[in-house]
């Protein structure tokens, strides 16, 4: 679907590197652009869309040339038929909920796709509102509907959903796969959220400094098969109490704050504002579904 | 954590679980791990492990008898207890290795646990840990 090579010079706060991706992506596939900020994962992203032009190199996409450096070819973004998502939704904000949809639609599309895609996204009661009396969640949700209207050849999320909260986040994965698999949209993502990368993608590209550096499926990019049969957390301590002869010890792990039992000997050897391993192993948690 | 220094002496497997058994002293201790040999190559016969449980999963028995599923019986010698209103410290020696275990007052006083007293601790095999020997916790 796509075969994508390209070279571009590009700055960033370390100085200036090249950005030098090759990598094809089949029909249907979802995959994310992983990797520290400033690794060329938008410009490789913007590219694709046509909003920014590489120095170098081709890109086709399903069967048609978008970009061809050698010939000094390039598809302008109106004809490349891209459906692009950014963080910060980008709505008309004069215009409906729906009058965004119909918008997007390419001239002369069936409006039926607007109705669908609103009655598929349960977006019937706020068709009529205007972007800025929406939630950010529902804001995003639109966002999405739109870049579906368009008919996109191709989807590009780029973080699409880092300002929301989690459960409004796990709602929207929910629904952009649904989507994804409905039209059987070819999808590249990128995100910095590893389980929003594990739930979506099918493949997940490492770029560092502008190469590729690693890929494969999320399970074999983010090393599950190397935890094994223990759990461990980073977590730092936050207090240290006596409860009894055992101490009741207060950890920060990720952004969640856990309690955990030390008998007096460790709790001897830790302080608050320490770094500690939680350890765990596998039998022991129990998973309730929430 | 309690800690005891052993040597693997076999190893059962299938494709996810390992049932390890560790000689540590003149007992065999065994650990049933999520991990098989493929996926962690410390697990060989022979290599040194420290045998890992925390105090809180070791459960005390006296004058016991009977079938018992569990694997992990050490027959020990109460050192010393400190009792707390909800929860009591019982230290216990095997063998001159330390054994902690940390049970409910209450058990304590059923037990009618003192210094002294002869007593078999006992830990399920899927609370047992092992680390490569060199590793400090």
């Amino acid at each position: 679907m796509i075969e994508l090579t390209l070279k571009k010079q590009l700055l960033s706060s370390s100085g200036e590197f090249t950005l030098d991706a090759q990598f094809n992506v089949a029909a249907g596939e979802f995959i994310t652009l992983f990797g520290p900020s400033g690794a060329g994962k938008t410009t490789l992203l913007r590219c694709l869309a046509g909003l920014a032009e590489p120095d170098a190199g081709r890109i086709v996409v399903g069967g048609e040339t978008w970009f061809d450096g050698a010939a000094h070819h390039s598809l302008p973004p109106q004809q490349r038929r891209v459906g692009y998502m950014f963080q910060d939704y980008a709505l008309f904000p004069n215009m409906s909920v729906r009058g965004n949809l119909e918008f997007a639609q390419p001239r002369g599309a069936d409006k039926r796709r607007v109705s669908e895609l609103i009655e598929l996204m349960a977006l019937g009661e706020m068709q009529q509102r205007k972007p800025a009396t929406l939630s950010g969640g529902q804001q995003q949700r639109v966002a999405l509907a739109r870049a579906l209207a368009a008919e996109p050849r191709l989807l590009l999320l780029d973080e699409p959903f880092s300002a929301l909260d989690h459960a409004t986040r796990v709602r929207l994965h929910e629904e952009v796969l649904a989507m994804q698999r409905r039209y059987g949209l070819t999808t590249v993502m990128v995100s910095h959220d590893v389980g929003e990368v594990y739930r979506l993608s099918q493949r997940v590209l490492l770029l560092e400094q502008g190469k590729l550096v690693q890929q494969g499926t999320p399970a074999e990019v983010f090393g599950v098969g190397h935890a094994g049969g223990k759990f461990s957390f980073a977590g730092e301590v936050l207090a240290i109490e006596a409860a009894d002869v055992v101490f009741a010890v207060t950890l920060l792990v990720g952004n969640q704050i856990v309690r955990v039992i030390a008998t007096a000997d460790e709790a001897q050897r830790l302080k608050p504002g320490d770094r500690v391993m939680l350890l765990s192993k596998a039998f022991n948690p129990v998973l309730v579904a929430c | 954590m309690n800690s005891l220094p052993g040597i693997i002496t076999a190893i059962e497997s299938n494709e996810h679980l390992s049932l390890v058994d560790v000689l540590v002293g003149q007992d065999s201790f065994t650990a049933m791990l999520l991990e098989t040999p493929q996926s962690a190559p410390h697990l060989k016969v022979g290599n040194r492990v420290a045998v890992l449980f925390k105090e809180t999963e070791v459960s005390l028995a006296k004058n016991l008898s009977g079938l018992l599923s569990l694997r992990n019986r050490i027959k020990a010698t109460v050192r010393s207890i400190r009792h707390g209103e909800i929860l009591s410290e019982v230290v216990l020696d095997h063998h001159g290795q330390t054994v902690t275990s940390i049970i409910t007052s209450r058990a304590v006083k059923r037990l009618e646990l003192q210094q002294g007293d002869e007593v078999e601790a006992l830990v399920k095999a899927n609370e047992v840990s092992l680390m490569e020997a060199d590793n400090e916790l």
